[in-house]
């Protein structure tokens, strides 16, 4: 029984490592205030050790993570998805697919991640971009090919004060589900 | 009855003691494997190493991010206190140099936004008297509660053009025992 209840409660540590409680969920976006800081309780200190080690605090950058579509379903490497927001609350962001074991997926695309920089706003700020494993014909992109389960994650870095402060006010991007399987037009 | 109480009892005790064990252990443990890594297996502490451009075989650390240049400083508080530095990016890409104690906390950080003529400040041991060179430089001091830990420099450096600056500015940096 001694056994079962080391077997049940180092599972259970590494389940609530790797799957992070007590962070907010804005729009599908999971992220923590206590990322990095003095502050972070021994639950959200050991979760960032596992999947953000030297993480930054919320000062220098804020991070979100997800593995589902605005419908609640996963992320898939065979999906493609439209990610569209507006303009960030932060000096500079980027989203960057990673694979389920926290690495970024083994491709040669050289599109790991979009940015700030890269895609483009329309009179009102609105920008699009991609997330499949297949290139899409315009616009900006980030490579999902071998990421199995993919993982999404933003970084606000210098995010503004009203950013830190209340997660609730950043107007988050959208992960829409395009399609999935080969024959999916783009 | 009394038999399955107590062994009820039992799991529940030893699963929580292994519950909060983990907890309380993992994040020492993750950042000894990773200051290993940097420090290229523990010898190379009290000096910047610096990671290549990061692709998607990079390894040494969970979620890198693609979009910026890493340079590393595994330290060792044993001789007394560092003095750190660190250039700007030239063209004013955002850099940050931030501290890590050994159990993960980000107990500094510094970027070339607040201080873009450069980063300077003196890492100690919490707890030590500090050296009278360490108070005359009038620098912010930083202190940790561990005698080992890690500091980071992260520079934008989204593109290659981009990471040929910050390469170059990063050589400058320092993580040196102050003499």
């Amino acid at each position: 029984m001694a056994a079962l209840g080391l077997v049940a409660g180092t599972g259970s540590a590494l389940w609530t490592m790797k799957q992070g409680l007590g962070r907010e969920v804005h729009a599908g976006w999971s992220g923590s205030k206590v990322t990095g800081s003095v502050d972070a309780d021994p639950w959200t200190r050991a979760q960032v050790a596992l999947t953000g080690l030297l993480a930054l605090n919320r000062q220098q950058a804020i991070y979100f993570s997800r593995r589902t579509d605005d419908a609640g379903q996963p992320l898939r490497e065979d999906c493609r998805y439209r990610v569209e927001g507006a303009t960030l609350p932060a000096r500079w962001w980027s989203v960057t697919v990673y694979a389920a074991d926290d690495y970024l997926p083994l491709n040669d695309d050289d599109a790991l991640s979009f940015d700030a920089t890269e895609v483009r706003r329309d009179a009102k700020g609105r920008w699009a971009a991609t997330v499949a494993a297949q290139r899409p014909a315009s616009g900006a992109w980030a490579s999902s090919r071998n990421a199995g389960a993919v993982d999404l994650t933003l970084r606000l870095y210098n995010p503004t004060p009203a950013a830190q402060a209340d997660f609730a006010a950043i107007a988050f991007p959208r992960v829409v589900r395009i399609g999935c399987g080969k024959g999916d037009a783009a | 009855m009394k038999r399955a109480l107590a062994l009820g009892l039992t799991f529940a005790g030893v699963a929580l003691a292994a519950h909060v064990g983990t907890i309380l252990v993992a994040p020492h443990a993750l950042m000894t494997l990773a200051m290993r890594k940097l420090s290229q297996g523990d010898g190379k502490v009290n000096t910047f190493q610096f990671a290549r451009r990061t692709t998607a075989q990079s390894r040494a650390i969970v979620r890198p991010s693609p979009d910026l240049a890493y340079a590393s400083c595994v330290y060792d508080l044993a001789q007394g206190p560092l003095l750190v530095s660190a250039a700007p990016t030239p063209g004013g890409g955002y850099a940050s140099i931030s501290v890590f104690a050994a159990n993960t906390d980000n107990i500094g950080v510094f970027d070339t936004i607040a201080h873009p003529q450069g980063i300077r400040f003196v890492l100690a041991r919490a707890g030590e008297p500090l050296p009278d060179k360490a108070t005359r430089l009038a620098l912010p001091v930083v202190l940790s509660p561990s005698r080992k830990g890690a500091i980071l420099d992260r520079r934008l450096a989204p593109t290659t053009e981009a990471f040929a600056l910050a390469e170059k500015a990063r050589r400058a940096d320092s993580c040196a025992p102050l003499r």
